[in-house]
């Protein structure tokens, strides 16, 4: 029993793809680009033995391209006794990069919040790469109705535009550059960044890696990213960057910590105003207080929140971000005058 | 269970992969099953079936074939029987976006209060990156907002069906005490949790904010039969007839308002990076605070009487608010 399609069936991308990972996993010593153009479906019919195929040859680099974005490891090998020889290349897929370690089951409580997780992408910057993981793993259990987690519909907020591309060029170690202003004095540089990971802090995103143009680690808001963010070419590859080492990443997230814990600001708050449950000065126990100490990263991101409660607040210090709140609203009033 | 995606090509492939991976185990199962499963349409799971069942490598004489039954497949019910090792045979990984977007998600529960235990994330974590082709730690951390104990009573009386009741300060900032209110689904959007809860007052579906509410008590009061039946939509504001059309206008800085209220229509782009929009607000005096926040990236265009709340609240924050005239007070 062989299932055939009819003569004038067209073979579609996704089948080409999936023809071509049957093929790379099947083979043991590796196959040819030539080997595959001419015995993989998608590429057979269009192969002309002894011709010009440099359309279809371009349209394997493609979709190696696409194996690789699905987590599909190519592996490219010069038998040894052709290593002048660029047409004696072999690919293959070898199958311990290709499935999960042995044993991996997911219970269905463990799905359950797999696919809560995917689904707080929902409509957001990873949501296709959320449902694309959460397909694969369903394919390793059956979701649980868990009735802990039922009534909950959770949503990251990950809206800059920025977002995704750079999400792409942490995972490629792709080195990037955009356009970043500067927000006191609104200056637009470019810059230049070995992007090593996105995270967010008292609710902003932030980009971390190595600024080429500093030669040191720096965070990027990725709200203040002006424009497209674009691949950095050299000849016409794309310029990568070695993985940093898990220690620099580490120490730049204790740096921005050890920051916030450093700098505070210290506010009164008008009592039984929406900023006095805000700073839950309602919630203190012991001495009363009007007071409130608050740990800040970034002078201007706190301006902002602070300007939400203009008249229930005063700044005691410091200075400059009293002095940023004002500005902020008088710049907000000559804006509506 | 989500909605059907939509599928483009990389997700058909990735679903052929997945399906493969689950039907080479052998079980035959429905295809109405399946759809459930995968939160896709029974037309793509036919036709990522039928498109398993061509696979053909014409060099490899003893290369077989993924075989499916046609006559199944029409009945509703789908298996694969294979004759060849060394194919597509078991679930593959996740590329490292897929586990990094996964083991985003992850942290961003684990920073709900009393939703899971970190252990259990850490375990599921652990998981994710063996399964990443790439065997990397996770690209996107997202750090634990504020706990609300709040939060937990709500759950509790979520799970056992009862209304709860609590202290909550609206916009005005008026506290109104003992506020009863049916509890139906938890709604937390980035730092921000929402309660989705039924209003027996107003008859409708109302959002409170958990850092607003106070002293949460379940009490014994059952969930209503109105509230159960009640439609959740996925918008926080449910904007009503008598509101507002706002003209916008934001920097990259505040692209985040485009978010925060659904445009009218889609923003339309004025200069290479700024955005002009349309929004409908309930009471215009309300936008001072949101837009004066930014401090230069948000501005009101019309109406009138919008861009004067903004001005007025701008004016009066730094103390040079003009005096009510006798016009206001008509």
């Amino acid at each position: 029993m062989t299932n055939k399609p009819s003569n004038e069936y067209k073979v579609s991308k996704p089948e080409r793809l999936f023809s071509l990972t049957c093929a790379l996993l099947y083979t043991t010593r590796g196959l040819t680009k030539a080997e595959i153009l001419r015995s993989v479906r998608g590429y057979d019919t269009e192969y002309v033995e002894g011709g010009d195929n440099s359309s279809l040859e371009r349209k394997f680099e493609r979709d190696k391209e696409n194996l690789r974005h699905n987590g599909i490891q190519l592996e490219t090998r010069i038998p040894a006794h052709e290593d002048e020889n660029n047409q004696a290349t072999v690919y293959l897929i070898k199958r311990e990069s290709f499935y999960w370690p042995k044993d991996i089951r997911f219970t269905p409580r463990q799905l359950a919040l797999l696919n809560l997780a995917a689904e707080a992408w929902a409509g957001g910057s990873l949501s296709t790469a959320a449902a694309r993981g959460i397909t694969k793993l369903r394919a390793m259990g059956s979701v649980g109705e868990d009735s802990d987690i039922v009534g909950i519909a959770p949503r990251i907020q990950a809206h800059e535009p920025s977002f995704r591309d750079l999400n792409n060029a942490v995972s490629d170690y792709q080195v990037v550059q955009f356009d970043y202003r500067n927000p006191q004095t609104g200056e637009i540089m470019t810059r230049t960044l070995q992007p090593w990971l996105l995270h967010q802090v008292a609710g902003q995103w932030l980009v971390m890696g190595f600024d080429e143009m500093r030669q040191d680690t720096r965070n990027f808001m990725l709200r203040r990213i002006i424009g497209k963010v674009t691949p950095v070419k050299l000849a016409r590859e794309s310029k990568t960057f070695e993985p940093p080492a898990q220690e620099l990443i580490d120490a730049a997230i204790n740096d921005l910590d050890a920051l916030a814990k450093r700098q505070t600001a210290l506010i009164k708050v008008k009592p039984d105003t929406e900023a006095w449950f805000r700073y839950e000065l309602d919630l203190v126990t012991g001495k009363k207080t009007d007071e409130v100490e608050i740990h800040y990263h970034d002078i201007y991101v706190l301006a902002e929140q602070l300007r939400e409660y203009a008249n229930e607040i005063e700044v005691v210090r410091p200075e400059s971000l009293a002095n940023f709140i004002r500005a902020g609203f008088e710049k907000v009033a000559d804006q509506h005058a | 269970m989500p909605d059907e995606q939509k599928l483009d090509d990389s997700d058909r492939f990735n679903l052929m992969l997945a399906l493969t991976g689950l039907l080479v185990q052998g079980e035959e199962y429905e295809i109405a099953e399946l759809v459930k499963h995968f939160g896709v349409s029974k037309s793509e799971i036919i036709k990522a079936v039928k498109m398993i069942s061509f696979t053909d490598l014409m060099s490899f004489n003893d290369f077989g074939h993924y075989l499916v039954d046609y006559d199944d497949l029409d009945d509703g019910f789908v298996s694969i029987k294979y004759d060849f090792n060394n194919a597509v045979d078991e679930v593959p990984r996740l590329s490292s976006r897929q586990a990094s977007a996964l083991a985003a998600g992850l942290v961003y529960l684990s920073s709900l209060p009393g939703l899971v235990d970190n252990s259990e994330i850490e375990e599921l974590q652990m998981i994710l990156a063996s399964g990443d082709s790439r065997g990397a730690s996770p690209e996107v951390i997202i750090k634990p907002g504020s706990r609300d104990a709040d939060l937990i009573t709500i759950r509790d009386a979520m799970a056992k069906g009862v209304t709860i009741s609590c202290d909550y300060l609206n916009l005005r900032g008026v506290t109104t005490l003992g506020r009863i209110i049916e509890p139906l689904r938890i709604d937390p959007q980035g730092e921000i949790i929402y309660l989705r809860g039924w209003c027996s007052e107003s008859n409708d579906v109302r959002s409170f904010r958990v850092d607003r509410m106070r002293n949460a008590k379940p009490t014994e009061i059952p969930i209503s039969a109105e509230a159960k039946a009640a439609e959740l939509s996925d918008e926080i504001y449910s904007p009503a007839e008598t509101d507002t059309i706002v003209t916008l206008e934001v920097d990259p800085e505040a692209y985040s308002l485009i978010f925060d209220f659904k445009p009218v229509e889609e923003p339309e782009s004025v200069s290479e990076f700024t955005k002009r929009f349309k929004i409908k607000v309930g009471d215009v005096r309300n936008l001072g605070r949101i837009i004066a926040r930014f401090g230069g990236s948000a501005r009101v265009l019309a109406p009138e009487s919008a861009r004067a709340a903004v001005r007025e609240f701008a004016l009066r924050a730094i103390g040079e608010s003009t005096p009510i005239t006798p016009r206001d007070v008509e």
